[in-house]
């Protein structure tokens, strides 16, 4: 105990300064504004962001980025109540009862609780990853490659198993994007794999062009294909202030939300989408009066915003303590914690104590920044989302270009994002869900040099993953999740749940 | 046999042409063996496996009971065929590095014009503008500088949505281009070009 409050304690320390708190505050502003917006999410916005952060110190970047992914949870909460449009995916279950609340005139409270909701989950997420990585992190110190390659195996199946649409197209898609992972000089033989002669490539296809390409312009081309309209319930919100019955009401749908997105998260493949929905359902199946969701109960917003604020956070620390992403975002934080020259692993607690705590800590503080951002600002947030999308996508694309531009000051990564961006309208066109390319692409050459690494220590047996236990039990766990899944009831239940959605 | 869902009959067919092609480029490569892999194994297992998922998600295609047109994409042969003739005119017609200045951009043109080619042979017209102002952008910005070519940028995207209006596009790339100039190289420093570079 003493020793955490120590470690918080230089966490703080760290956060509270004068640079931090600005970039701090700079996180969590974008996250909120592209969380509002439709038609972007973090995952493009903070490839966008890589490039410039370069020119930071490795903590205020980190602490940036970490503030756009769990600011856009709670922005994406203001446009599912006032628009019906999710501004996130995991603000998709939001709508329901959200939009239902701003159209009997009380979406001043469905704001209000929603964002309580999130800062209750945002402060106990923040207590637990403080309280369960440095145990995490001393247990991944043991792992030895075996047990990193079985990990990576268990994290990429359980990314796929909650992929929507078809497994084995998700399955398809980690391959392919391990294959494109390994693309570039191999560490052990020093053959540049895959370059075709382009000295570019030799150094690996970019990150960030995979990233902004695929998520970014796929996602704005696909967006453009079809007519917008967006039609805003609510212009002038009053009374925010949920009553005393509405706090009686969800207290206890929050402490839910937050338990289980807290568990969520930590899981691989899991963080704020997956969790928004599990706390949804939940609530509708334990709620004596469940005939009420999607009417405008309240437990089905202070639930899901909850959960997904909770589940945003403790994403985090399989990324801190085993350096492995869970989703999307995470890998993007690999590639920025890179970026930065630092390996991303267990022993970052350890060599860098001001930088894994001080983002900690800095967590707690953008919380509390949002709530502010949130609520008395709401109204800013309101007028944002009245300019219409031909107005935002070229804005959106002259940063992303910018900010592809500036990786190498060339137009070759700009051509490279674009190559990426006809890849990923494929994908968008053919319903191959990208999130397990991206993990795959992340993971592809970590997983390589740990494969040959065991399969040196054990001389080319390869049941080494499986004579190991800790290996073992993770390489189980993959095959009774695959198990489960292609399990014909659970199948048809997983395709309906994600048809809802 | 009849397709019956052909969004799995392209998906497969994706899967099994990026999995051969893994593995066949990687047999330039050492294979090495299972204690001391060269740079070709992990590939070429990678590879297979991704052939034959691809093939499963093929077979699938004619057995689905999910019903998706086989024409997912619009799909302009003429265009690929015109593409494919100028990139190979292109590839071979290769200036070398110390030729003039004419002659390079005479072939980043030729070059630029087969690519848009491909491009513009399938998908919606969303895609290849949008895609064609990035790749301006790409190239112009130093030629050009931040301001023309954030303008560009503007003009051709905007071209791409569904309603153009010249009035509310200048006033925006005017904006954009302010802000881009005060944050990008003078707020953080990132070396570009502010006006053509001719002038400087």
């Amino acid at each position: 105990m003493e020793a955490l409050f120590h470690n918080l304690g230089i966490g703080f320390a760290v956060a509270l300064t004068f640079q931090n708190l600005f970039y701090c505050l700079m996180g969590v502003m974008l996250g909120t504004l592209i969380g509002v917006l439709p038609g972007i999410g973090p995952v493009a916005t903070i490839a966008m962001l890589l490039p410039v952060t370069f020119t930071l110190n490795p903590t205020s970047a980190l602490i940036m980025l970490a503030g756009i992914y769990y600011g856009a949870q709670y922005g994406g909460s203001t446009t599912a109540i006032l628009v019906n449009i999710p501004g996130e995916s995991s603000s998709v279950v939001t709508c329901l009862d959200g939009y239902q609340m701003a159209r009997q005139g009380r979406a001043g409270p469905a704001l209000g609780i929603a964002a309580i909701g999130s800062f209750f989950a945002g402060c106990v997420a923040t207590i637990i990853i403080a309280l369960f990585a440095p145990p995490l992190a001393e247990v991944a110190l043991k792992f030895g490659p075996a047990e990193y390659f079985s990990l990576m195996v268990l994290g990429l199946i359980a990314a796929t198993v909650l992929a929507h649409g078809s497994l084995i197209k998700a399955i398809a898609m980690v391959i392919l994007g391990l294959l494109l992972g390994l693309v570039g000089t191999d560490v052990n033989s020093g053959v540049a794999r895959f370059s075709f002669g382009v000295s570019e490539l030799s150094d690996g296809i970019g990150f960030v062009s995979v990233a902004m390409g695929v998520f970014g312009f796929a996602e704005i081309i696909a967006n453009l294909e079809q007519k917008e309209h967006r039609e805003i319930f609510t212009k002038k919100v009053s009374n925010l202030l949920p009553s005393l019955q509405d706090f009686k009401d969800s207290w206890a749908s929050i402490l839910r939300g937050t338990a289980l997105g807290s568990f969520l998260g930590i899981l691989p493949g899991g963080g704020a989408l997956l969790a928004s929905f599990a706390a949804y359902t939940l609530e509708k199946k334990i709620s004596k009066n469940s005939a009420n969701f999607g009417k405008g109960a309240i437990q089905g917003v202070a639930a899901p915003e909850s959960a997904n604020n909770a589940g945003a956070q403790t994403s985090f620390i399989p990324l801190l303590t085993l350096g492995i992403p869970s989703n999307p975002v995470m890998a993007l934080m690999i590639g920025a914690m890179m970026i930065q020259g630092i390996a991303p692993g267990p022993q970052v607690m350890t060599e860098r104590p001001q930088l894994f705590w001080g983002m900690i800590a800095s967590m707690w503080i953008g919380n509390l920044m949002l709530v502010v951002l949130n609520l008395p600002m709401i109204g800013m947030w309101i007028k944002l989302l009245m300019v219409p999308y031909r107005m935002l996508y070229p804005s959106i694309l002259v940063f992303c270009c910018i900010g592809v531009y500036s990786i190498s000051n060339s137009p070759f990564d700009v051509m490279q994002t674009a190559a990426f961006g006809v890849v990923g309208y494929i994908f968008v066109k053919l319903e191959c869900e990208p999130a397990p390319l991206i993990l795959g692409f992340i993971l592809g050459p970590l997983m390589e040099e740990n494969l040959r690494r065991a399969m040196l220590l054990s001389r080319g047996d390869p049941l080494v993953f499986f004579q190991r236990p800790i290996s073992l039990t993770m390489l189980l766990i993959a095959g009774f999740l695959l198990a489960v899944v292609l399990a014909p009831t659970v199948r048809k239940k997983r395709e309906e749940a994600f048809v809802e959605a | 046999m009849k397709i019956t869902n052909g969004k799995d009959f392209w998906a497969g067919l994706m899967f099994i042409a990026f999995g051969l092609a893994f593995m066949f480029v990687a047999q330039n490569y050492a294979m090495g063996n299972a204690v001391r892999m060269g740079p070709a194994y992990f590939p070429t297992v990678l590879g297979g496996m991704l052939a034959v998922l691809g093939a499963a998600v093929l077979a699938r295609a004619f057995v689905s009971k999910i019903s998706n047109p086989v024409a997912v994409f619009p799909f302009r042969y003429w265009l690929v065929l015109g593409g494919l003739v100028l990139s190979v005119i292109a590839f071979y017609t290769q200036p070398p590095r110390d030729a003039g200045m004419a002659l390079q951009i005479g072939h980043a043109l030729l070059a630029g014009i087969a690519i848009l080619m491909l491009f513009a042979a399938f998908g919606e017209r969303s895609l290849w503008v949008v895609l064609f102002a990035v790749v301006v952008f790409g190239y112009m910005l130093k030629p050009l500088g931040l301001v023309l070519a954030t303008g560009l940028l503007v003009f051709i995207s905007a071209w791409g949505g569904h309603e153009f209006r010249w009035k509310e596009v200048t006033i925006m790339s005017a904006i954009l281009a302010a802000f881009s100039v005060a944050a990008f190289v003078y707020g953080l420093g990132l070396p570009m070009n502010v006006w053509p570079s001719i002038w400087e």
